[in-house]
């Protein structure tokens, strides 16, 4: 079975954009992604296109755009997880041998359909008792502070190491530093979460192009970087109440991905997690086994998880500092790490890095732990 | 206390209402194996068995967690306390939390269920929904 490898990466800057739409930014990610692969479009075989609240095909008003309309196309939605999954599915392509050149693209024009809180599904028992997403990670966030003992503090430094990292990217949503008292002075949103706690409302779309050994021999003069693992689960349904601290469902996804890259935890140089809340950062990095469970809050105390520390998380700014984007997340995670793989990432630089995670996690469902789950591993 | 609630179940399917104000979430037991869910599944997650049989929850619990929303959505006035309580058939079921002050939640109290007016139907008829208050909440 072939390998599967990143060849060409592109994104729009994050933030608003009140004169473009869902189909205007994945255009540009797309045109990005095609000239930084330096190939002629009319070589991609298949597309995927990850978005949430963009509306019915989407991927096609894309394609359309931008001369490529008839290729086959998926429109993926799972949540939070859609760009990830829209670049599972084009690995799953290429290592099935169907096609040998496929496109990605995840994008969402969120300023334009939802402003606010973000909730589950009006349909769901939760979203009908008032369950809002900052709501239930704020709940998760004061269960952790009571049995690990993490202070309010603490929690702030997340948020504070991400803008940071943020403010050398020149596409994120956010590019202004912030303290732990602008964070604890933030206006609240869920206690104990804050605004600076939260991500952003963002609009963004980000693409990339997979290949082949083949075409990759053909097409990446050796600026591939290999997609060792993407994995996908989705959340099961509790049979008793289980901690809400600690991530079954994200230690399985990234099991299977250790597995099959060949590597474990120990081995990952820095990772790109689903940071959607200060403390989803905290639960993300334990559950991928990156940190130990009740651990993390004092690492980034101690500086481990800075760009220039033992394990750097979210280099990006993560969704908190670059922005959150739905669809366009998952994806604008793997161009992190194929910048970072590459030595491309400029004043965020990772010194060294040769094995990159990408996390994604997303929705909400009553009685399952989450709903949407993905993890990538890259290696240069 | 809060009056009565007269309306009807805001979700029936979830939350059964009695004429004399009382009433009962309600969930699925399996048969086969024992295990307890809400809301009520076509077939238990533990064993597969599809021979499930629905049930109402025991009406106290325990709080696992909780915050103070202030963000919410148009339909839900800000702020309100939400809360998971576990209950005795091992289920954590969300709602709200009413009959104390936000201050005085803490992780670890005993809850009760309590209904409550919540909202109206599109008829703009009352609708009966569900809180859950402190035990200690009525014995003032």
């Amino acid at each position: 079975m072939t390998d599967v490898h990143v060849v060409g990466v592109g994104m729009t800057r994050f933030g608003k954009h009140p004169d473009s739409d869902a189909s205007d930014l994945g255009a540009e990610a797309l045109h990005g992604a095609v000239a930084d692969a330096d190939i002629d479009p009319r070589v991609i075989e298949a597309a995927y296109c990850g978005h949430v609240f963009q509306g019915m095909v989407t991927g096609q008003r894309i394609l359309a755009q931008v001369g490529l309309a008839g290729l086959p196309l998926s429109n993926v939605e799972n949540a939070c997880s859609s760009g990830a999954t829209a670049i599972r599915e084009a690995s799953l392509a290429i290592r099935a041998g169907e096609h040998d050149v496929v496109i990605a693209i995840g994008t969402e024009h969120l300023t334009s359909k939802f402003s606010g809180a973000l909730t589950p599904d009006p349909s769901d028992p939760e979203a009908a008792v008032g369950a809002t997403m900052p709501g239930v990670y704020a709940m998760r966030a004061r269960r952790y502070m009571e049995e690990f003992g993490m202070t309010r503090e603490q929690l702030a430094l997340i948020p504070v190491k991400n803008k940071k990292n943020a403010s050398q990217n020149p596409l994120a949503h956010f590019r202004k530093e912030i303290t732990v008292e602008e964070v604890l002075a933030s206006r609240p949103i869920a206690d104990p979460l804050r605004l600076h706690d939260c991500s952003p409302v963002t609009d963004g779309a980000a693409a990339v192009i997979v290949m082949s050994d083949k075409a990759a021999k053909k097409y990446a003069n050796g600026r591939g970087i290999r997609l060792a693992a993407s994995t996908l689960r989705s959340g099961s349904v509790d049979v008793e109440p289980t901690s809400m601290t600690y991530e079954p469902l994200t230690w399985v996804t990234a099991l299977e991905a250790y597995e099959k890259a060949g590597i474990g935890p120990e081995d990952v140089d820095f990772a790109e997690v689903h940071d959607c809340f200060s403390i989803a950062e905290v639960l993300r990095v334990e559950g991928l086994g990156l940190f130990e469970q009740g651990q993390y809050p004092w690492a980034v105390e101690r500086g481990e998880a800075d760009i220039n520390g033992r394990l750097p998380i979210n280099p990006s700014g993560g969704l908190i500092g670059k922005g959150h984007p739905l669809g366009g997340t998952g994806v604008a995670q793997v161009v992190e790490l194929v910048r970072q793989l590459r030595g491309e990432a400029g004043s965020r630089q990772i010194e060294g890095a040769r094995v990159g995670v990408a996390h994604c996690r997303g929705g909400k469902a009553v009685g399952i732990e989450g709903a949407a789950c993905t993890v990538q591993i890259l290696v240069r | 206390m809060t009056a009565p609630a007269t309306g009807v179940s805001f979700r029936p399917g979830e939350l059964e209402t009695r004429p004399d104000g009382t009433g009962n979430l309600l969930g699925s037991r399996c048969r086969a194996c024992g295990a307890h869910f809400f809301p009520i599944r076509e077939a238990c997650a533990g064993c597969l068995s599809d021979d499930l049989e629905t049930v109402r929850f025991s009406t106290e619990g325990v709080l696992y967690t909780f915050s103070i929303v202030r963000q919410s959505i148009p339909a839900f006035e800000v702020p309100y306390a939400l809360g998971y309580v576990d209950f005795p058939e091992n289920v954590r079921i969300m709602g709200q939390i009413s009959g104390c002050d936000f201050d005085d939640i803490k992780i670890g109290m005993a809850m009760e269920l309590s209904l409550e007016p919540f909202g109206e139907d599109e008829d703009g008829n009352a609708m009966t929904g569900y809180r859950f208050r402190p035990v200690e909440a009525h014995n003032d």
